[in-house]
């Protein structure tokens, strides 16, 4: 089955991110298509590449990161979301005239046409906030 | 034509209260989260309909010390079953 | 929109239920489904809870330098959203009489909401 992800909570502010990533992992575990995982509004944090955290603790950026390169998912971070959270790839930083890409390259930075294009396109849209 | 409704946030929030005045019979429950306390609260459950399926995920219920506080009428699942329901579900509606 | 050469339409079902201005969650569900009528989608847009109080009339986001939620709002039929329900035991529960609200509103019951979910192909509910 066809699934797409979207996810609003930023990592370490609530649990949301985390079960959704590990979700994401037992859709792929199963044998499914990611079709697309969308980050939006504060979701975008959690393709944030310069977060630094303690040595016990899961680095839940890095995880997505290391799921959507390991897999080849198409991720979206929502580009109006990110823009002015600061998560900004090397396009948009050199466009604005900011020096440094915060994005990890892992994930495009699109519009909002990218989530009704997986609402469509998908079998199951799960939300997770 | 069924739904899975997936509740995540503390009983306080009355997120399955709200969720109870626009479900359908037949509809399935999945307790996730801070959603889980709700499992432990035989009373609360009983306004659920009794031709809608309940879920609690055991992971998150596991961390919070109530695993073995569910009640009766919760069937507890893992992440991987999860998914399975979303197959068995037209669609999915997320409380948060 | 890049992988379809023939235009899908697919019914989208969006339940607004958080209050404007404290947090975003309206604002992001707005923005969810005028994408969505942009791109020709069957859009169904429900206030639903406290989301009821997004639809008051004479709101002024300028005395909190934020943009006015309710004029955004009124976007949604010229975006081609026609479908825009308020679910009428959300708004007694608010002490919220009709005369308050934002013209546009069909006002149902709960039922009613319940069955455009289950005709809906996908639901948004934030």
């Amino acid at each position: 089955m066809k699934f797409s992800i979207v996810i609003y909570a930023a990592p370490y502010s609530s649990e949301a991110a985390h079960s959704a990533l590990r979700f994401a992992r037992s859709v792929i575990d199963q044998g499914h298509e990611l079709y697309r995982l969308f980050f939006f509004g504060d979701g975008v944090h959690n393709a944030s590449q310069l977060a630094v955290v303690a040595q016990d603790e899961n680095n839940l950026q890095q995880q997505w990161n290391d799921l959507i390169e390991k897999h080849g998912i198409d991720s979206v971070i929502c580009v109006s979301s990110a823009l002015r959270r600061g998560v900004l790839n090397q396009t948009e930083a050199n466009r604005h005239d900011l020096g440094t890409a915060s994005a990890y390259t892992s994930s495009e930075v699109a519009g909002l046409g990218q989530l009704v294009d997986a609402a469509i396109h998908s079998d199951r849209l799960v939300n997770f906030g | 034509m069924s739904c899975l409704h997936t509740i995540s946030k503390s009983p306080g929030t009355q997120l399955l209260e709200s969720c109870l005045k626009i479900i359908a019979s037949g509809d399935a429950i999945l307790f996730i989260e801070d959603g889980t306390y709700y499992a432990n609260s035989a009373r609360k459950l009983e306004a659920i309909d009794k031709a809608c399926k309940i879920y609690g995920l055991r992971e998150d219920m596991l961390a919070r010390a109530i695993l073995t506080k569910a009640a009766d009428s919760v069937e507890l699942i893992d992440t991987a079953r999860f998914v399975k329901l979303c197959c068995e579900h037209d669609k999915i509606v997320s409380w948060f | 929109m890049t992988e379809n050469s023939k235009p899908q339409k697919s019914r989208i079902t969006f339940i607004s239920r958080a209050a404007p201005y404290g947090q975003n969650k309206a604002n992001l569900c707005l923005d969810m489904a005028l994408a969505s009528a942009v791109f020709e989608q069957d859009v169904n847009y429900i206030f639903f809870g406290d989301g009821v109080y997004q639809i008051l009339k004479g709101q002024d986001g300028s005395a909190i330098e934020s943009k006015t939620l309710g004029n955004a709002l009124e976007t949604l039929e010229l975006y081609g959203i026609e479908k825009i329900y308020a679910d009428r035991q959300s708004l007694e529960e608010r002490d919220i009489s009709e005369s308050e609200l934002l013209s546009g509103m069909q006002i149902v019951d709960s039922d009613s909401i319940t069955k455009i979910i289950e005709s809906s192909d996908t639901v948004f509910n934030l």
